[in-house]
């Protein structure tokens, strides 16, 4: 009975891990398909795209330039906004702003030889059209369209403008950022409707045998006039995958520490059966058996264990995997549907279960080998893992650990590329996990040091059951191998938990705190377009009472260094009166560089950038703006800046942007309230700019939902490292049956002296509950040590006073004192409840 | 929860510190009423004990012997309440103690029977005092003082442990170990010591000192002991052997009480009844 318990509990306990594991990995290759997909739906046939760096989009002779280039057989131009439906008559005006539509003007006939349409019904554009519209499937049906209805979509000047729809585009189309709520319309149509003569991007179809890059080195010489950027399919599924990177890496290392926690319950079941039939191998010795056979029969028992817990692991990981999935929904802008099943992922977690499982018998298989026929004869079963080498287990798991990093996903080396992303992520790239690992292993190294008297003063609070505590205290110093490995697997499972709580916390703290720095204001008003800076609306919002301030904040790339960078249009002394951008030492004097910002030709750059490309204070920047190269002087560096898409923006004066960047306007206001007259204003303000399509935000809810977002992706990590808390309380039901099993005729001797089986039971559970106790505060202490090295590696410079989340820890650690005395029940039942006779007669 | 400790139990050999007085010879303390105890193996049924009556008196040594399987065991542990009997009574010091709860039963064997075994079963992290000291620290007495401590004190005395009392059992030779044994037994004074085959894990050196510590505590304290033995030297500490065969008592040698212990009667007894 207890073996064949001791068996399930370990089959459980290795098919957990591997179930994580699968899930890791078939949750990343659903990530990298859908990015894949995201990618090709975005880039179509095309070999290479050339998009606009500025917001006016690539002129009419970039264009032609483009078209001429030799190797250059098809070319498809089109124009990309966002903007609203015009509201109908009918439509009650309401406060909040409808969900935007991208309007995207293509070239007919180009356009489809580079983007597959698939319709589900009518027409694709043809080149006579003019006020002829295709929508996607999804729009039709959220706004009730057909085919030959009209829709009307508001524009720039000439005001809104009516397309009859022709065609319906299935699905959501093939632009991720449009949500599907798409808009195809002939490009000559959408730039009469936002009054633009360029376009925001050009595909390019290459006959077989051209390469894109043989096109990209000659484009480079053809088209100097204006800035603009090279991207191929791969570079397109690069920069998406390098935004999941961070969470496949993590989610990855999890499975890890779980697969070692399970590593943990197969290294104590193999010892205690060898000690448990260390007579049997005495008999079998004497028989004649030789090392290598006893040292087979060992493995061979971890071959089977660790196969059934892949197969069931496997099973249970695609149950996984389709939760994780259906919880983290979408990666940034890469939705995700249902785990891909594939074979790679199966045979790879598969491989991995049952190797870590024979290299975790691998020592007590050497310890069965070694016992003398005589010895095992003579004194029977002795002391279970006696000798258990703690260390030598963490050498294979090191080892491990080495040959998991080799092949450790590709992801992690863009998330390295994408570090300058600002610190939102936690960075588990290369060296994250190998920290992480190595600070978990230490800790097991650590934990037979501290445990005993760890014990005794855990126990001190116990002592109120004199008896019960000192049997149990007694029990778990019987065998400390043992006990230090059933408290480790506690250790580095609760250390994860804790340790990512940490994470979390500051990444949370540090986005909430990078916001209020950056942002001159309260409230953010948002447009889908550039507001121009002759426009009235913000004179109009400044007037309202109660209001302090309104400042314009324009985003727009930039080419620097051959780069696309992030900057952000600002109004220095907006900043400056409203206190805001922290300079970092030796960052240059705060007024100057705002005053310096306005007067133009000056540059404000983040830290990381800084750090990042060695710029210092007085360096020139060039920007490779058209014919003439903008060059800025670096006046200030800043901890934090305004977050752009994937990094934080450099600063520049309104005149730069407007002026060589050619950016057309602000893309959100900061408003800045007079004291105590947010709430009264508010209202105001808020009708004031829905008039104008602005969509006002509350900086909290800026912050709670970028917060919320993290909270969910870290949730689920927490769940799956709690995994690794659940299968060290497998461990402990495990290790507790065992020695409930081992003790069963003291125990009842015990008994016969008068202990009543609820004192027995006592015992167990105590026992359960000091090793619980012990090994969760070991984990809380170990968790925070590694969530304190991982924020101070990944952040580096901007992280803030470091400060736990103390109530998830104490969190925590409850969860871990609960499964470890829920994990006593069972034994402790078994232990209360044996006839004492019975007992007195076991061997 | 304990109901009586035993310090506090009024068994009339129970007074503390001084040696208790000699109890009376004639009064039962243990009576078995047509015991029978059956057990399944398989779809099969057996009678490990048929039908069986017996006596034992105050201060009186009984031994219980019979070969391997002859039920003896069985009957010890019905005795001192470790099991119950499928039919039939057990009555111990006035209670009827076969058909008793677990919580009535344990509180029986903590206040009115010791425990000796073949295997002694010490807990290995405590040492000679703690181990002695259990029956009080399960009752919840603090055994480092008062009566408890006298208690220990002088079952230590007893078995010639003095001076052993901080040594682990693994610092212990075996019969030292089940002279611990014997003292945990002894220390809470229970109405009756049962003693099952102390003697089989010791050399024979070892086994008499044991057998002498059980002869002392019944002949100088009046402790009253039931022992099974298969071993005729061993059973010739008793005043009584009762002689157990197929589930039954086969035959009854009164061998009285005597200073010496030699066996040889007893196994030409055993020789006349073909045993």
């Amino acid at each position: 009975m207890a073996r064949r318990l001791r068996s399930a509990l370990t089959i459980a306990g290795v098919a957990l891990g591997v179930a994580v594991l699968f899930a890791s990995l078939s949750a990343g290759s659903t990530m990298d398909a859908a990015v894949d997909r995201a990618a090709t739906d975005e880039m179509g046939h095309a070999a290479l795209r050339v998009q606009a760096l500025e917001e006016r989009g690539l002129s009419q002779e970039a264009l032609s330039v483009v078209k001429r280039a030799a190797g250059v057989e098809v070319a498809a131009p089109a124009l990309e906004r966002k903007t609203y439906l015009a509201a109908s008559p009918n439509q009650t005006p309401s406060s909040t702003l409808p969900a935007p539509v991208t309007v995207l003007g293509i070239d007919p006939v180009a356009e489809p030889l580079l983007h597959d349409m698939p319709l589900s019904g009518g027409r694709l554009l043809i080149a006579t059209d003019a006020q002829d519209a295709l929508i996607t499937q999804t729009m039709a049906s959220q706004e009730r369209l057909r085919l030959g209805d009209t829709v009307t979509v508001s524009g720039a000047s000439s005001g809104p403008q009516a397309f009859t729809i022709v065609g319906i585009v299935a699905g959501d189309g093939s632009l991720p950022d449009a949500a599907g709520r798409l808009v195809i319309v002939p490009l000559a149509s959408a730039q009469a409707l936002f009054d633009s003569t360029g376009v925001t991007r050009v595909d390019l179809g290459t006959p077989p045998g051209v390469s894109a890059d043989e096109l990209i080195s000659q484009l480079e010489v053809m088209i100097t006039t204006e800035p603009y950027l090279l991207q191929k399919t791969s570079d397109t599924a690069d920069s998406l995958r390098a935004e999941t990177a961070d969470f496949r890496g993590t989610l990855l290392l999890v499975a890890a520490v779980v697969l070692f926690a399970g590593a943990f319950l197969v290294f104590n079941t193999l010892s205690m059966t060898v000690a448990e039939r260390m007579r049997e191998v005495g008999l079998l010795r004497a028989a004649g058996t030789t090392r290598p056979q006893v040292m087979s029969f060992v493995l061979l028992q971890a071959l089977v264990l660790g196969a059934v817990g892949s197969v069931v692991g496997v099973a249970a990981g695609i149950g996984l995997a389709v939760l994780t999935l259906l919880w983290v929904g979408s990666t940034g802008p890469v939705a995700l549907n249902g785990p891909e099943i594939s074979l790679g992922p199966v045979l790879l977690a598969m491989i991995i279960g049952v190797v870590v499982t024979l290299a975790a018998s691998l020592e007590p298989a050497w310890r069965a080998g070694r016992i003398s026929p005589v010895e095992a004869l003579r004194r029977g079963p002795a002391g279970a893992v006696a000798g258990a080498r703690l260390r030598w287990l963490a050498l294979v798991f090191g080892v491990l650990a080495l040959a998991a990093l080799a092949v450790w996903p590709k992801s992690s080396a863009s998330a390295a590329e994408a570090r300058g992303s600002g610190g939102l992520t936690v960075d588990s790239a290369m060296w994250g996990p190998l920290v992480l690992y190595g600070l978990l292993l230490a800790a097991v190294l650590i934990v037979p040091r501290v445990l005993r008297p760890l014990l005794r003063l855990v126990g001190i609070p116990f002592r109120v059951f004199r008896n019960e505590e000192r049997l149990a205290r007694s029990s778990l110093a019987r065998d400390t191998s043992r006990t230090a490995l059933t408290a480790g697997a506690l250790v580095i499972g609760l250390a994860m938990v804790v340790a990512l709580g940490t994470a979390v916390q500051n990444v949370r703290q540090i986005g909430a705190t990078w916001l209020t720095e950056t942002i001159p204001g309260s409230e953010l008003l948002t447009s889908i377009r550039p507001i121009s800076a002759t426009d009235p609306i913000r004179d109009q919002i400044a007037v309202l009472p109660g209001v302090k301030s309104v400042s314009p904040i324009g985003l727009f790339g930039v080419p620097l260094a051959g780069l696309r960078q992030q900057a952000a249009a600002i109004v220095g002394k907006d900043f400056a009166d409203d206190g805001r951008l922290t300079f970092v030492a030796d960052g240059g004097d705060r007024a100057a560089a705002l005053a310096a910002l306005d007067a133009g030709g000056a540059v404000i750059v983040p830290q990381s950038l800084a750090n990042e490309s060695a710029i210092r204070l007085g360096d020139t920047l060039t920007f490779t703006t058209g014919e003439t190269p903008t060059r800025l002087r670096v006046v200030g560096i800043v901890a934090h800046s305004i977050p752009g898409d994937a990094q934080e923006s450099i600063l520049v004066g309104w005149s730069d942007a407007l002026g060589p960047f050619g950016a057309s306007g602000a893309d959100f206001f900061a408003v800045r309230y007079e004291a105590g007259q947010e709430s009264s204003a508010r209202a105001a303000v808020d009708a004031t700019a829905s008039q104008y399509a602005l969509e006002p935000a509350d900086l909290g809810r800026v912050r709670g939902t970028v917060g919320d977002a993290l909270d969910r992706v870290f949730r689920l990590l927490d769940a799956l490292a709690l995994t690794a808390v659940l299968v060290a309380g497998l461990g402990m039901v495990n290790t507790l049956s065992m020695s409930v099993f081992e003790r069963a005729r003291e125990i009842g001797v015990l008994r016969a002296a008068g202990m009543s089986s609820r004192q027995v039971w006592g015992m167990v559970v105590i026992e359960a509950g000091v090793l619980g106790i012990a090994g969760s505060l070991m984990g809380a202490v170990v968790g925070l040590l590694v969530g304190g090295s991982l924020v101070a590696w990944s952040i580096g410079s901007l992280a803030l006073a470091f400060d736990p989340p103390w109530t998830s820890i104490a969190l925590a650690v409850l969860a871990g004192v609960l499964i470890s005395v829920t994990a006593s029940i069972y034994p402790a039942g078994i232990a209360s409840r044996q006839s004492i006779v019975r007992a007195l007669q076991h061997e | 929860m304990p109901t009586q400790p035993p310090v506090s139990s009024p068994s009339e050999a129970r007074s503390p510190g001084a040696a208790p007085a000699r109890p009376e010879r004639d009064g039962t303390i243990l009576e078995a009423r047509n015991l029978t105890k059956r057990y399944r193996l398989g779809k099969r049924e057996v009678d490990a004990l048929q039908d069986v009556s017996l006596k034992v008196r105050r201060g009186e040594f009984v031994a219980l012997m019979g070969p391997s399987g002859s039920g003896k065991s069985t009957l010890l542990h019905l005795l001192g309440g470790l099991d119950r009997p499928t039919s039939g009574e057990v009555v111990l010091d006035g209670e009827v103690v076969s058909h008793l709860s677990d919580r009535d039963a344990t509180r029986l064997r903590r206040e009115k029977t010791g425990f000796v075994f073949q295997f002694f079963n010490l807990i290995p992290l405590l040492d000679v005092y703690e181990n002695v000291a259990l029956p009080f620290t399960i009752a919840g007495i603090d055994p480092r003082h008062g009566e408890a401590a006298a208690r220990i004190k002088d079952v230590l005395e007893l078995v010639d442990l003095v001076g052993r009392e901080r040594n682990r059992p693994d610092q212990l030779s075996a019969g030292e170990q089940q002279r611990v044994a014997l003292a945990r037994a002894l220390v809470a004074q229970p109405a009756i010591l049962l003693a099952d085959e102390p003697t089989g894990n010791l050399d024979y050196a070892t086994g008499g000192e044991i057998l002498d510590g059980l002869w002392r505590s019944c002949d100088e304290r009046g402790q009253t002991i039931v022992l099974v033995t298969h071993d005729a030297r061993a059973a010739a500490y008793a005043d009584r052997v009762l002689v157990v065969g197929d589930g039954k008592i086969r035959d009854e040698i009164e061998l009285g009480r005597r200073a010496e212990h030699d066996a040889r009667p007893l196994i030409m007894r055993l020789a006349l009844l073909g045993l």
